[in-house]
């Protein structure tokens, strides 16, 4: 086990070595002059010039990129037009994503479990046919939409929740005084629409593959009662692949969720100050924000990973 | 004779004659329809051969192209129909056919297939029924509630929502189409070669793969639209680049038919590689590139409206979707209908092809048979 995680680990750096070269690339090929930016409208050519040095712009690409990556590395990244470290900026930032992302996560999987088990045990029946087209609708429609609605049809029109912003906080969390709860409702039912349609369509198609299996026959004929082979026969084996699928599919969505629902919201949190760092051209906070999130990604895979072992004990690691 | 004929009065009589009526019904009710769009445009003044704004041209020669194929098609057909009765006995039947049979009778497939139609004929013929300009000011009648004369109302500039949402169908479906069209040149390319090669090209392009998927599609693409610029050929080039994922799932596909007998014997009786990816490996793998491309487009026309909504895709004027919703967004306090209507057309097309790839799935696949 601890060899299969060393090996992973190693993996996991070499694709975030290989995310760090993509941005540079990226960074190098885009138009415009960091200098110039940073140096803003008073900047005189010898300003320009003084900035281009101090930022290493003028040495050989490849000492740019060991700057370039120790920096981001070590979180010494400054920001263009914040002025102030990339990571005090996304520290600042981040609890309010981690609030939303945890909110949005939780109501999809409270939901979309039980309704998938649901459409499974009741196959064709009328529940199962709205709960697969709701699910379809729901891949179907972009969370920014959601959010647009959501703010215009309850804030905006019946006044009942607070159209955008975070409101008040305890100790940093919103969800600790009812204003914050409040303003945090719409954010995460638009961050979650996805992720609960992607859900309920992996597990209530896990279950039907479980419940087609011998065991379950077995289970049954030995007169277990219904809801002991649901839960203990059934679901336990159904839920490896919405667990593996979950792990991949949702850092996906709840990432570039984030971006899009705190934009639409004003949720201040890192996926706001993405758009923000990219409507001011500010490259470094893109460029760390951007790692920060495939760091989260690969992180998460590893997660899933070792949690397989736990959730069914067949598998192991050598 | 008299059948060939009646097909080339009406599309489809001659089936009819003959007794297929199932094969003749939709010949019938093609040419109806496309007659329909042609009566509108002639009375509305909007169909132009040759002459005309560049937009009418363009829907009339498709119009002109579609009506001229359904009454070449129908006696081509009837004489396809009395030669194959024959070898019909000898063959049984072949995979397509199967599959299409299939298809047929599921519901979900065909609602996904009706919307789909219903919007590409919207985009096709979009200034036969669009009741405005899309892009005409009224600033005399800016922000007006949907009403008779607006069905959908109009935007900030006095623009008909109703136009620019049947306009917007346009960008969505090109863009989006030309995307996916890259993206399964591209993916299916690199899933062709990991699959069949093995060795080291699998595990550098399983690499690259692993790094691109490590950053969110729709970041990477934000990312890198912010970078160069936003544009509609930008779009479909970085879309095209960035959204290979299908490459995993061709991968996995050659790697299960790479392994089957045909394709050893191919290769003992001296076939090339390229023969065999051509003639065995391809048209075997074909039902799961259909799968994945027909959600592809869904995925990307998603994305192109989240771009598009977050200032980074489409650029105004053109009327797209998503940049729509961007200024629905500003206004949307006092202007619901802004926000409603092209979200909707987004989700109704987006649903058509993730329900069509849901049957397709359920049709192509043998194994489920």
């Amino acid at each position: 086990m601890l060899s299969y995680v060393i090996r992973r680990l190693l993996q996991m750096g070499l694709v975030l070595l290989g995310v760090t070269i993509l941005l540079f690339i990226i960074m190098k090929l885009a138009p415009g002059d960091p200098a110039r930016i940073m140096a803003g409208m008073r900047g005189t050519p010898e300003v320009i010039e003084a900035i281009r040095h101090k930022l290493g712009l003028d040495r050989p690409l490849h000492v740019q990129y060991w700057r370039f990556l120790t920096e981001l590395l070590t979180g010494k990244l400054e920001s263009m037009t914040f002025h102030m470290p990339v990571k005090d900026l996304i520290l600042q930032r981040l609890p309010a994503t981690v609030e939303l992302g945890f909110a949005g996560f939780l109501l999809a999987i409270i939901i979309s479990i039980p309704a998938g088990i649901i459409s499974a045990l009741r196959r064709n029946s009328l529940i199962d046919y709205s709960v697969t087209t709701f699910a379809l609708v729901g891949i179907s429609t972009p969370v920014f939409w959601t959010a647009l609605i959501l703010m215009i049809f309850i804030s905006v029109q019946l006044d009942l929740l607070p159209v955008c912003g975070r409101g008040e906080t305890l100790w940093g969390w919103s969800i600790l005084t009812l204003d914050g709860l409040k303003h945090l409702i719409i954010p995460a039912v638009a961050l979650s629409s996805v992720l609960m349609a992607m859900n309920t369509r992996l597990t209530r198609a896990s279950m039907l593959e479980v419940l087609r299996q011998d065991y379950i026959t077995t289970a049954r004929s030995k007169g277990l009662k219904e809801w002991v082979v649901i839960l203990r026969h059934a679901f336990r084996n159904a839920l490896l692949p919405v667990v593996t699928n979950a792990g991949m599919q949702f850092s996906e969505v709840l990432f570039a969720g984030a971006v899009l629902t705190e934009t639409t919201t004003a949720w201040p949190g890192v996926g706001r100050l993405m758009f923000e760092a990219i409507a001011r051209r500010d490259q470094t906070v893109v460029f760390g924000l951007t790692f920060l999130m495939a760091f989260g990604f690969v992180l998460f895979y590893l997660i899933v990973d070792i949690l397989y072992a736990y959730i069914d004990p067949r598998i192991t690691y050598d | 004779m008299v059948e060939t004929i009646l097909s080339l009065i009406l599309p489809g009589l001659g089936h009819l004659l003959r007794g297929e009526a199932r094969a003749g019904w939709p010949f019938i009710l093609a040419a109806l329809v496309h007659l329909g769009i042609f009566l509108v445009a002639l009375l509305r003044g909007k169909l132009a051969w040759v002459t005309g704004p560049g937009e009418y041209w363009f829907s009339s020669t498709v119009l002109y192209v579609i009506l001229f194929l359904i009454w070449a098609g129908a006696p081509l057909d009837l004489r396809r129909r009395s030669r194959r009765r024959r070898e019909r006995e000898e063959y049984g039947r072949g995979y397509w056919e199967i599959v299409r049979g299939r298809f047929i009778r599921d519901k979900k497939g065909l609602t996904g297939a009706t919307i789909l139609l219903v919007v590409l004929y919207l985009a096709l013929f979009a200034p036969f029924f669009s009741p405005y300009d899309p892009l005409r000011m009224d600033l005399k009648n800016f922000l007006s509630p949907p009403s008779r004369a607006h069905p959908f109302g109009t935007d900030n500039f006095g623009r008909d929502i109703l136009s620019r949402v049947i306009y917007g169908s346009r960008v969505a479906l090109g863009v989006g189409a030309a995307a996916t069209i890259f993206n399964m040149i591209l993916g299916g390319f690199l899933g062709l070669i990991a699959g069949y090669y093995r060795a080291a090209s699998d595990a550098v392009i399983m690499r690259v793969l692993e790094i691109i998927n490590s950053i969110p599609f729709l970041i990477l693409a934000l990312l890198v639209m912010s970078v160069f610029g936003s544009g509609i050929p930008q779009l479909i080039i970085v879309l095209g680049i960035f959204g290979i994922q299908p490459a995993r799932i061709i991968r996995s596909e050659v790697l299960s038919v790479r392994e089957e007998d045909y394709v050893m014997a191919g290769k003992a009786l001296g076939g090339s590689d390229l023969r065999i990816i051509l003639k065995h490996i391809l048209p075997n793998s074909i039902a799961s590139l259909m799968v994945v491309a027909t959600m592809q487009i869904g995925v990307n026309i998603i994305v192109i409206a989240g771009l598009s909504f977050l200032g980074f895709g489409v650029k105004p004027p053109t009327p797209s979707w998503g940049a729509m919703l961007e200024q629905a967004f500003e206004y949307m306090r006092v202007a619901w209908w802004m926000a409603v209507f092209p979200g909707l057309a987004i989700v109704l097309t987006v649903f058509g092809f993730n329900i069509l790839g849901d049957s397709l799935r359920d049709v192509l696949d043998p194994r489920l048979k």
